[in-house]
């Protein structure tokens, strides 16, 4: 594991050097450089430790960590590479996107920083095998990602995003901690090979501290109650940041998940329902959320929740199959889980790229005021449509390969012989289809008022297209992989099955009908893509005269922007069907008097969770403290009279306990 | 001839002339409960071969999206014809988890028909799409119940779980055949958009859905959207077929039983669009509920058969 260490070395170093170089653009090349070279040291053992074995390495660092254990065994080595890739691409594309800032004379040094600084921070994360050592990286990353979400830290909104996620993270570690806590005071040792016996004796605990884990590593990956961080931070954070930790950060959190679970041989079948509930719940409400959005990365943002949900129901099959020893629903469920992982990351990012780009040309994320920018962002907008159709699961596309793999594992669940099972598992069928139409419904909407119809506003009109390298190469190697491994996933499968068996154990089951299944989807897309451009050939051929008009109007021939339909009556229908789920906040001035001169709408929709539920606990808690502020009254005599109470009870503790 | 041979080429003869046929049945229904004479069961063939000549006019607003989208419609239903169980339950591609690749290639067909019809920029047209994007929501989970229940039962991954329900079910079977028939009718109600769900008829385009989405579409465009929304209806009434029809049949007597259902189908649906009004949009949703609530009792069924009560 030298190559991976030399790399990590590589990251922290860059990041410091680049405080010395004055120069902004310089400074972001000098980084690109430095992470490229470091992220294929770090990517030289991943694809070792694929291609050939696990691999560890062991560090002493003093009394208080004695050895620290790394490893990069077949899921840690999944995702070094995903890391790797997806952060450099990402990194690639923060010299286009944040040429502007620097014309501005904004300040890079911070950000310059701790940009190498998380993708360190997440590459140890995935490898580290000490709880202590663990929860640092952890930190660091958490706090490295809040630097680089307050980037345009004179906003005020950002600074409340960026609060509420600090927030939301010193939340999630606790958990953590206590998790790690009860693992290592039964293990007496914070190694994570040691903790693997306590949990395999003792089901209850095992229980208690999945669960715990999973409410920790659930706040950072964004399942369903603990969500409400995801929808401000990223809309907050710039374009590559947001692509980052939706794209790579949270899937740290399902990492955890998941590296828990690999620790429990026979998960519990209670343990199973909680996971595939919060999914199937995580995935509708993050997709129903979307659809009310009219802000393009709150929107993708509250996508991550859906996408996360899907991943939660792969793996909570995967635990199904574990609990009732059938390993082709285990291989297919965590399968799918796992290729989703991979596929999520490819195309959210390259969709949080692509409203970057939207972004820096019309300076506005309101989706209402733009439109037809098809004609002015082509490239961008096929790369947009393509990462679409993906994300919502349709071939011949990624996303659809994964989506199958989930479906077929839960139609394969369904024959386990017990009738709950059945039961969740129709009801989970039947919310994954929704989820996918919802998808549809969400996604027809973004990409059709952005970019379709006529301008909405000025700022949509004489737009430009970016098509620097740094904006386009990053962007269409992502729209590749969409491609390619919706064309070929029977190849992409095979490397699948690597991590699949940390949890299954060496697979010994015949996997050639699953192989075959993945051929068959080759085949498909191959024929379906093949036949769709054979028909536009010959629709093209055909070549009947065409002429052009202006749109059917009713017969009214001026049509202008405005009479255009926009997101909100888009997605009205769907949302009145299910107004008790959504907290409508209007802002309404009603048109007056004979010649009305001015009038005004405009509606959002609140997170009910967050309406009803946290802020009314966050009031609550703030009363509740309010009544100890007669204790912080600013005069000195008074705490040093604390301090002494506090000495005077310490010593009556220790005379008493002896 | 090689019987396969038969077979491949019989399904995509049903695929292709069905359409126009079964469009002609029910138009020709229409005419007779309303007392005229009515076209032949062949004009909508006619209509088709009539609009491929023609010329087009396009909105000016539109981008290469509204160019693209009419062969990504046609192709995504002709294809997904290919996995549609015909006579025998016989399919072309007949793969494990059919049914899912199946809808999700129509989704691709409705996902490029929803941004076309955007790409015009026509506030009519943006009504449609949101309407049908909304309905599809509701009746695409209600379809993967159905199916999925059917799966379990039969054990059978492909479409062939439709099939031969009473033999291996008894009564149950026949309560089941009953639920999955009328939903599934109900989605052909919706899919295909008739009436009480749509008014393909009508000249109102505040209260049209399908036919408002492609009020800007016209020559070859026009024609392979309709031909694909036929294709669309032959395929749902062939899935309808094979769950009533019995597997065990004389090949013959099949043959001519599958070749039936479509014309019975046709009156039935031409009868419903003489006899009732279209539903009052705010009231579709409650309709297309009808189908969900259907299809929990086909899943329950299938429980209650699995496991016993």
């Amino acid at each position: 594991m030298d190559n991976f260490f030399i790399g990590i070395f590589i990251l922290f170093f860059s990041g410091v050097l680049t405080l010395f170089i004055k120069k902004p653009d310089f400074k972001l090349k000098f980084l690109t450089l430095g992470s490229f070279i470091a992220l294929c040291f770090c990517s030289i053992d991943a694809v070792r430790a694929f291609v050939f074995n696990k691999q560890t390495c062991s560090i002493s660092l003093g009394s208080i960590f004695n050895n620290i254990n790394f490893s990069m065994d077949y899921l840690s080595a999944f995702f070094v590479i995903i890391i790797s890739v997806m952060s450099f691409l990402g990194l690639l594309y923060a010299n286009g996107y944040l040429k502007p800032y620097i014309s501005k004379n904004k300040d890079l040094s911070a950000h310059c920083l701790f940009l190498p600084m998380l993708i360190a921070s997440m590459l140890l994360v995935v490898t580290v095998q000490n709880a202590l050592m663990f929860l640092i990286v952890w930190e660091l990353m958490s706090l490295s990602s809040f630097f680089l979400v307050i980037f345009e830290h004179e906003k005020k909104d950002v600074i409340k995003a960026g609060i509420k996620y600090l927030v939301y993270m010193h939340v999630s570690v606790i958990f953590i901690i206590i998790a790690f806590a009860l693992m290592s005071i039964q293990a007496s040792s914070f190694d994570f090979a040691q903790f693997k016996d306590i949990l395999s004796s003792d089901t209850t605990l095992a229980n208690t501290i999945f669960i715990t884990a999973f409410i920790g590593f659930g706040i950072k990956a964004g399942f369903f109650p603990f969500h409400n961080w995801l929808p401000d931070a990223h809309p907050a954070a710039p374009s590559h940041v947001s692509g980052i930790m939706s794209g790579v950060m949270i899937k740290t959190g399902i990492y955890g998940i998941l590296r828990i679970l690999s620790l429990i041989p026979h998960p519990e079948v209670q343990i199973d329902y909680f996971v595939l509930i919060i999914s199937v719940i995580s995935a509708l409400y993050g997709v129903l959320y979307a659809i009310s959005q009219h802000d393009i990365k709150r929107l993708l943002a509250y996508h991550s929740i859906e996408n996360i949900g899907i991943i939660g129901i792969g793996i909570g099959i995967g635990m199904l199959g574990l609990t009732f020893n059938c390993t082709p629903i285990a291989i297919l469920g965590f399968g799918g889980g796992i290729l989703h992982i991979l596929n999520h990351s490819i195309f959210k990012e390259l969709l949080f790229l692509a409203a970057g780009s939207i972004y820096t040309k019309t300076h506005t994320r309101n989706i209402e005021i733009l439109g037809g920018l098809i004609k002015t962002m082509s490239k961008t907008s096929i790369l947009f449509l393509i990462a679409s159709i993906a994300i919502c699961g349709l071939p011949p596309f990624n996303g659809f390969v994964s989506e199958f793999l989930i479906y077929f594992s839960m139609l394969k669940g369904l024959t386990i012989n017990n009738i709950s099972t059945f039961i969740i598992l129709v009801l989970a069928i039947a919310g994954l289809a929704l989820v996918g139409t919802m998808a549809i419904l969400c996604f027809t909407k973004a990409f059709s008022i952005i970019f379709l119809g006529q301008a909405r506003s000025e700022a949509a009109k004489n737009v430009k297209e970016d098509t620097t390298i740094s904006f386009i190469f990053p962007m269409s190697i992502l729209g590749l992989f969409i491609i390619l491994i919706g064309v070929f996933p029977q190849y992409v499968f095979d490397f699948m099955l690597k991590p699949i068996s940390i949890f299954t154990g060496e697979i010994t089951f015949d996997v050639s009908p699953i192989i075959k299944l993945m051929q068959n989807i080759s085949t498909i897309a191959i024929c379906l893509i093949a036949s769709i451009l054979v028909v536009f050939a010959i629709k093209y051929i055909l070549k009947n005269k065409n002429e052009k008009y202006v749109t059917w109007g009713c017969g009214y021939n001026k049509p202008t922007s405005r009479m255009q339909y926009s997101a909100s009556s888009y997605a009205s229908p769907f949302i009145t069907m299910l107004t008790p789920l959504f907290k409508k906040v209007a802002d309404i001035k009603k048109p007056k008097t004979i010649f009305p001169t001015e009038a005004h709408f405009e509606m959002h929709m609140e997170d009910v969770e967050e309406a009803y539920f946290l802020k009314p606990l966050l009031k609550s808690l703030e009363k509740f403290f309010a009544k100890f502020e007669k204790i912080q009254n600013g005069n000195i005599q008074q705490y040093i009279t604390y301090g002494l109470i506090f000495l005077a009870l310490a010593l009556i503790c220790v005379v008493i306990l002896g | 001839m090689n019987n396969d041979k038969f077979l491949i080429l019989f399904n995509v003869l049903i695929l292709l002339i069905m359409p126009f046929i079964t469009l002609g049945v029910i138009k020709k229904t229409k005419a007779f409960w309303s007392g005229r004479k009515g076209v032949s069961i062949l004009q909508p063939l006619y209509d088709t071969i009539k609009l491929f000549k023609k010329d087009k006019t396009i909105s000016s607003t539109t981008s290469w999206i509204f160019n693209f989208a009419p062969a990504v419609i046609y192709t995504t239903t002709l294809f997904a014809g290919l996995f549609t169980p015909m006579i025998k339950c016989h399919s072309i591609i007949d793969v494990a988890g059919a049914f899912i690749i199946f809808s999700y290639i129509l989704g691709l067909g409705k996902f490029f028909a929803l941004i076309a019809a955007m790409d015009t920029g026509s506030s009519f047209e943006g009504m449609g799409a949101s309407r049908e994007a909304s309905f599809t929501t509701i009746v695409e989970p209600a379809f993967f119940i159905i199916l999925a229940s059917l799966t379990a039962l039969s054990g059978n991954y492909t479409f062939a779980a439709l099939t031969d329900l009473i033999s291996s079910n008894g009564t149950f079977g026949i309560l089941i055949i009953i639920m999955a028939v009328v939903s599934l009718f109900i989605m052909l109600l919706v899919e295909c958009s008739r009436v009480p769900v749509d008014d393909p008829t009508t000249h109102l385009e505040l209260t049209m859905i399908h036919e408002v989405m492609i009020l800007d579409n016209s020559g070859a465009d026009l024609a392979l959207i309709t031909w694909a929304n036929g294709i669309k209806m032959v395929i749902l009434m062939a899935l309808i077929s094979n769950i009533i029809i019995p597997l065990n049949l004389d090949f013959n007597l099949s043959l001519i039983l599958f070749i039936l259902m479509f014309p019975i189908l046709g009156i039935i649906v031409g009868t419903i669009e003489s006899g009732i009004a279209r539903l009052r949009m705010s009231h579709v949703f409650e309709f297309v509920f009808v189908m969900s609530s259907f299809a929990l009792v086909v899943a329950s069924l299938a429980a209650v058969k699995m496991y016993g009560i």
